[in-house]
C-alpha cells in the first residue's frame, strides 16, 4: 500500500510503515549510535519512526521537499545485517539525516530551493558529503526546504512556502539553511546538512536554537552541490549538539578531487578532543562593530563570556567593509552563474532574487575585483588577531526569529530591513573563511546563537569551547514545547 | 532603512546613508540608464514593473561597492582567489 506521503502531491510516494518504535525524537545521534550498537533499537526501527515523525510534524513545519523511504529503509537493512553479522559499526550507524535540496541525492533534481530547477534531470549520484555520511552509518531520509538559491536569511520560499520555526510557528527559521533548521530543532531528525555562503547554517542555527558548523572554507567538499557564490560557499553540519556536529564532522572530512576549492589536508578528528574543554584558550569578544544593542544578543553573548571567563574585547577591522565586500562578490558571483535563467526564466524567480541578481549583473568588474583585494587584505588582519587570542565572541543574530512576513526589525534606535540584516554578523566572519560554531543560547522566549569564531583549521577551538558551554548548560538546543 | 530621530546610528547605517549624492536626482538618472544599457548589452530582458527593484539593489551595491574602493590598498595586494596551474 501506498500514499502521498506529506503535505504536498508532488513529493514522492511512500510506503506506509507501522511504528512500534522507542520514541527517539529527541535522541542525539550519538544516543541513536549506542541505542543501534547496543541492540536496544534496530536501525529499521529507527528509519521507521522517523517517517512516522515527517509525516505528523511536517505537514506544520515544512522542513521537507522530498523523502527517500526506499532508499534508506534499504540501507537501515543493511545496517541491522552487518550487527547481527557481529560486524562492528561505524561511527554514525542508524543515524537518519536529511540534506538542504542544494545537494545532490541520487534520483531526485537538486531544486537549490528554485522552481526553475524542477525541470532539471534528477541528480546521478549523491554529494560527496552524503557519501562520506552514509559510508559513516549514516541514513539519508531526504531533501530539505531552503531559500531560493541560497540567496536568502529568512527561510521563506515562495515555491515551497516558508518553513517554520519549531519553537514558533508563526516565525521564521532563518536561512537559507532553512529545512535543516526546522528538522532538526522540531525533532525530525538529529542531524541535518546546511550550506554556509554568508552566515546560511549560522543564522537559521541562531533563530531555531541549534549547534551549526561552518568549517574552514576548502575543509568540507562541496562537490554535488549546487553553487552560489564559489568564492565563499561553504558546507557543514547542524545538530542538536556539539558531539553530533563532531561525530559528524569527523565522517565528512578529508581531500576531494572534485571540489577544486577542498583542500588536501590530513583528517583531524575533532571528536576525541572534546574533552578537552576550554581550559587554557585565550578567548576574547568581539567588540566595535559586533557591539550588538539588541538586548537578546547582548543577553546571550555576555552569558557566554562570563561561563568561559572571556573578560576582554578584541576589534575585528573594518568588519563593516568586510560584510560590503561580502556582499559585492555574492551578488555579482551569483549573477554570473544564473545569467542565462535570468534570459530565459526570469519569471520563474523569486522577485526579491530576481531583481538583486539583474542589479549584480550591471555591477563594473573594477569594484568587485577591489572587494576581492580588500578580502585578502582583511584575511590578513584579522589572522593577525589569533596570535592574540585562540577564540573570538560574536553575536550569530541582531535579533531573536522575526515573525514571518516581518519586514523590519529594531536593533538598538535604528530599524533595518530583515532580509539585508539577519547576516549582519556572520558575513565579516564567513569572508574570511574561517571556522566558527553557532552554539544556542536558551533565553526566553526564544533561543539566540553566539559564534565562536577560531583561526583557520581549528575547528577544533570553536567545538571545544561549544562543548564546554553545553556541559556548563549555558549552551543548550530546548527541545520545542510542540513535540 | 528607516533611522529614528534621535541616539546614535551603528556604523552601517550611518556610513551608507551619509554619502551625500547617493539619492540625488542625478544619480538616480544615471541609475536608470545603467540598467537600460546594461539590459540591452547583456541581452537580459526587464520587465518593466521589475526596474524599481533592480534599480534599488544596484543603488545599494554602488553604495557598498563605496565604501570597499574607498579603503586604501597597495597596489601590489593580490586579490583573494589565487589560481593555481
Amino acid at each position: 500500500m501506498t500514499f502521498r506521503c506529506l503535505t504536498k502531491p508532488s513529493r514522492h510516494r511512500c510506503s506506509v510503515l507501522e511504528t512500534a518504535a522507542p520514541d527517539f525524537a529527541w535522541s542525539n545521534a550519538a544516543d541513536i549510535v549506542a541505542a543501534v550498537g547496543g541492540g536496544r533499537a534496530s536501525a529499521v526501527s529507527i528509519v521507521e519512526a522517523t517517517f512516522a515523525r515527517i509525516r505528523k510534524r511536517d505537514p506544520v513545519l515544512n522542513s521537507f521537499t522530498a523523502v527517500t523511504e526506499q532508499r534508506a529503509l534499504a540501507r537501515a537493512q543493511a545496517i541491522d545485517a552487518s550487527r547481527a553479522r557481529g560486524e562492528p559499526l561505524p561511527a554514525l550507524a542508524g543515524v537518519p539525516f536529511a540534506v538542504k535540496n542544494l545537494f545532490d541525492v541520487a534520483g531526485l533534481p537538486t531544486l537549490a530551493g528554485s522552481k526553475i530547477n524542477r525541470d532539471a534531470p534528477p541528480a546521478a549520484g549523491d554529494a560527496t558529503l552524503i557519501g562520506r555520511l552514509e559510508k559513516a552509518g549514516a541514513v539519508l531520509v531526504g531533501a530539505l526546504n531552503m531559500g531560493e538559491y541560497a540567496y536568502d536569511f529568512t527561510g521563506e520560499n515562495p515555491h515551497d512556502g516558508p518553513a517554520r520555526n519549531p519553537h514558533d510557528r508563526s516565525r521564521m527559521t532563518g536561512g537559507s539553511s532553512s529545512g535543516s533548521a526546522a528538522a532538526v530543532g522540531g525533532g525530525l531528525v538529529p542531524l541535518a546538512l546546511g550550506s554556509d555562503t554568508n552566515g546560511s547554517i549560522r543564522v537559521p542555527s541562531s533563530l531555531c536554537g541549534l549547534f551549526g558548523l561552518k568549517p574552514t572554507y576548502g575543509r568540507l567538499s562541496r562537490a554535488g552541490t549546487f553553487p552560489f557564490c564559489t568564492s565563499l560557499d561553504h558546507v557543514g553540519p547542524m545538530a542538536r549538539s556539539t558531539h553530533d556536529l563532531a561525530l559528524a564532522y569527523d565522517a565528512m572530512q578529508g581531500y576531494d578531487a572534485h571540489d577544486p576549492v577542498c583542500v588536501d589536508r590530513p583528517i583531524e578528528p575533532v571528536t576525541p578532543l572534546l574533552q578537552r574543554g576550554a581550559e587554557g584558550l585565550r578567548i576574547a569578544v568581539a567588540g566595535g562593530y559586533f557591539k550588538c544593542r539588541s538586548a537578546e544578543a547582548i543577553a546571550a553573548v555576555d552569558r557566554v563570556a562570563a561561563a568561559l571567563g572571556a573578560n576582554r574585547d578584541i576589534e575585528i577591522p573594518q568588519a563593516e567593509l568586510a560584510r560590503s565586500a561580502a556582499y559585492i562578490i555574492t551578488a555579482t558571483e551569483a549573477a554570473s552563474l544564473h545569467i542565462d535563467r535570468l534570459r530565459s526564466r526570469a519569471h520563474d524567480f523569486d522577485p526579491m532574487t530576481r531583481d538583486r541578481l539583474i542589479a549584480a549583473t550591471m555591477l563594473p568588474a573594477s569594484l568587485v575585483i577591489k572587494a576581492q583585494k580588500f578580502r585578502r587584505w582583511y584575511r590578513t588582519e584579522l589572522l593577525r588577531l589569533f596570535a592574540e587570542v585562540d577564540a573570538i565572541l560574536a553575536p550569530a543574530t541582531p535579533c531573536i526569529a522575526p515573525a514571518l512576513g516581518q519586514q523590519t526589525f529594531q536593533i538598538g534606535d535604528v530599524e533595518l530591513p530583515v532580509r539585508a540584516n539577519l547576516g549582519l554578523y556572520t558575513q565579516p566572519i564567513s569572508f574570511a573563511g574561517v571556522p566558527v560554531v553557532a552554539v544556542p543560547v536558551p533565553l526566553t522566549p526564544l533561543p539566540i546563537g553566539v559564534q565562536i569564531i577560531a583561526a583557520p583549521w581549528r575547528e577544533d577551538v570553536a567545538l571545544r569551547i561549544a562543548h564546554t558551554l553545553e556541559v556548563l548548560g549555558v549552551a543548550a538546543a530546548v527541545r520545542p514545547q510542540e513535540n | 532603512m528607516t533611522r529614528k530621530s534621535n541616539g546614535r546610528k551603528p556604523k552601517t547605517a550611518r556610513r551608507i546613508k551619509a554619502r551625500p549624492d547617493a539619492a540625488s536626482t542625478t544619480k538616480q538618472d544615471a541609475l536608470a540608464s545603467l540598467v537600460a544599457a546594461g539590459a540591452q548589452a547583456l541581452a537580459l530582458p526587464i520587465d518593466p514593473a521589475w526596474q524599481a527593484g533592480v534599480r534599488f539593489y544596484l543603488h545599494l551595491l554602488f553604495m557598498h561597492a563605496a565604501l570597499v574602493d574607498d579603503f586604501p590598498l597597495p597596489d601590489e595586494t593580490e586579490p583573494a582567489p589565487v589560481f593555481r596551474a
